[in-house]
């Protein structure tokens, strides 16, 4: 695996659209907000941007916060490249972009919506439903379309892994326990007040084993990031964030879900394999630990494919690492923190992008203080499916 | 015999495409059919054109015998963008990936019936079992009758 693009890519801009439950906002409303404080944050005109990774799922998708619109919308001249795509992939595809010259600043938009696939309200609300019938429809087959694109098969998942490893829902507890009470620091959450293990074990049931706290809560948001070359980027306003590794993961699973591999043959152990083996770094260096938690079975993932532990030791480094007072997780004998803006489960569902927004402003040193990891130098970002976006991203500041 | 015009019309809201058309004809006479490589036997799901394993493009549409194992599991309590499951099905509803035993890995997505939530377990022999909700034939898996699946599987 090269290095070459290793810290040649850095993060120069950052911005974000309000979490809520309810925005009565459209999802190009709130991908124009993200992305209009994400480049005056920069501090450079909006005509120097000229690269636009937009949010969908098709590479040409034309509604929502897709870069056909979403250039227009913002007024932005002239592109030289452009896609679409999300979390975790859009990161990649952009630092890429920048670093063959294809694009000197590029802004990349994730947005999230409410939608009728995550929310039982969100079902009767016909502003949610009506874009559903428009986007790409199944092709899976008479039963199975829920079953893809959708976390049910994370429930079963779960299932397994818990039988298979012995493990109990009172270790996985700490990992919403955690992302719930650094939570509580971030204004920008949602979800903010502690919880205990009593209320993850009793919480509502959704698809057993999963309750209501083993899943990121759907909200209305949106998050936004530029890029440009390291060398441009020492010349600017902020302190820069290098983009020092990436990586990618996908399997031959592909949308099939139900063909899952084995439990550590699954999209976070690709992508951490390539992120780590483009590094001299190991997960000693790190300050900061974001694990993928759309939903628990990702989060346990996420950990186990990082390295922290081996295949189905996650309970063991959960429980050593568990700090008693503080109610989070430390790991590194105390030193590296976990998804310190409350991730998926608390802070919102973003896909995982507000792991890099929070990661860039942890490294820049820009968080409120009770939060700030001091002197935070490099953070692991691990996002994305199971199946598909599977990213792994190491942040690092001077 | 159905016609190619009559799979459209049963399934008005899926993407038949050349590549999985025989397998929705299969369904609607109670056939469950999945691709196989006539080259090198290869059970190939989902519905591709080309042999994953020996990239062969003779690729048929095979009866499997509908016996397998359940591999993974979860009971929904709600979901759906309309609030529901579709095809009358209703909540809570079991539903799992059955692992078939004509090839480790071949696994396919189904609702599990006559078993309560409680009783299901990983690697519990199960066999096929048509359901007909609002006149769309679907492949469920109920536990296997055969009792002595069970011992030579273990």
């Amino acid at each position: 695996m090269s290095t070459r693009m290793m810290d040649q890519v850095a993060i120069v801009g950052v911005g974000s659209a309000p979490y809520s439950r309810d925005s009565k906002r459209s999802s190009l409303s709130l991908g124009l907000e993200a992305a209009r404080n994400a480049v005056l944050d920069a501090g450079i005109d909006k005509n120097q941007i000229d690269g636009v990774c937009g949010y969908g799922m098709s590479a040409v998708e034309a509604h929502g916060a897709g870069f056909l619109s979403v250039q227009g919308a913002l007024g932005i001249g002239e592109t030289n490249w452009v896609l679409n795509s999300w979390s975790g992939s859009n990161l990649v595809y952009a630092t890429q972009a920048v670093h063959s010259g294809l694009t000197d600043y590029c802004l990349v938009i994730q947005v999230e919506m409410r939608s009728p696939h995550m929310s039982a309200q969100a079902a009767s609300d016909p502003f949610r439903v009506n874009p559903t019938r428009f986007a790409g429809t199944s092709s899976y087959g008479v039963y199975s379309a829920e079953w893809i694109h959708t976390g049910q098969v994370y429930a079963a998942w779960l299932n397994k892994y818990m039988d298979d490893y012995k493990v109990s829902r009172n270790t996985l507890g700490l990992i919403a326990i955690n992302n719930r009470q650094w939570a509580s620091k971030n204004p920008a959450a949602v979800k903010r007040e502690p919880i205990t293990m009593d209320d993850y074990l009793n919480a509502r049931p959704i698809w057993e084993p999963f309750g209501v706290l083993d899943m990121d809560i759907p909200i209305d948001g949106a998050e936004a990031l530029v890029l440009t070359t390291a060398d441009r980027a020492r010349d600017m306003k902020n302190k820069p964030v290098f983009l020092h590794s990436l990586s990618l993961g996908g399997t031959r699973v592909g949308e099939y879900y139900e063909n899952g591999i084995a439990w550590d043959k699954t999209c976070p152990w690709v992508s951490n394999k390539g992120v780590w083996s483009r590094t001299d770094l190991t997960t000693a260096d790190l300050d900061i630990f974001f694990p993928y938690d759309g939903y628990m079975t990702t989060a346990i993932s996420h950990i186990e494919a990082s390295g922290f532990c081996g295949v189905g030791e996650a309970k063991y480094l959960l429980q050593d690492s568990w700090d008693e007072d503080e109610h989070i997780i430390k790991l590194n004998g105390g030193r590296t923190m976990v998804t310190t803006n409350g991730g998926g489960f608390s802070h919102g569902r973003m896909s995982g992008f507000n792991f890099f927004t929070e990661a860039a402003q942890q490294l820049r040193g820009t968080v409120e203080v009770e939060r700030q990891v001091p002197n935070a130098k490099v953070v692991l970002a691990s996002t994305g499916s199971f199946h598909h976006d599977s990213a792994a991203v190491i942040l690092r500041a001077d | 015999m159905f016609s190619d015009a009559e799979v459209f019309q049963r399934y008005p809201d899926l993407r038949i495409t050349w590549d999985n058309i025989e397998y929705f004809r299969g369904l609607l006479g109670h056939r469950f059919l999945i691709n196989r490589c006539q080259n090198c036997g290869y059970w190939i799901y989902p519905h591709r054109p080309m042999c994953p394993e020996c990239w062969f493009t003779d690729v048929r549409p095979t009866e499997v015998s509908g016996a397998g194992r359940v591999h993974m599991y979860t009971l929904l309590h709600q979901g759906g963008v309309d609030g529901a499951l579709g095809y009358g099905f209703e909540y809570p509803h079991l539903t799992g990936a059955i692992e078939l035993d004509e090839q480790p890995g071949l696994r396919y997505h189904a609702p599990i019936v006559n078993c309560d939530y409680a009783d299901v377990y990983h690697q519990m022999p199960v066999e096929v079992t048509w359901l007909e909700p609002e006149g769309h034939p679907v492949v469920a898996f109920e536990p296997s009758a055969s009792p002595n699946r069970e011992i030579e599987g273990n």
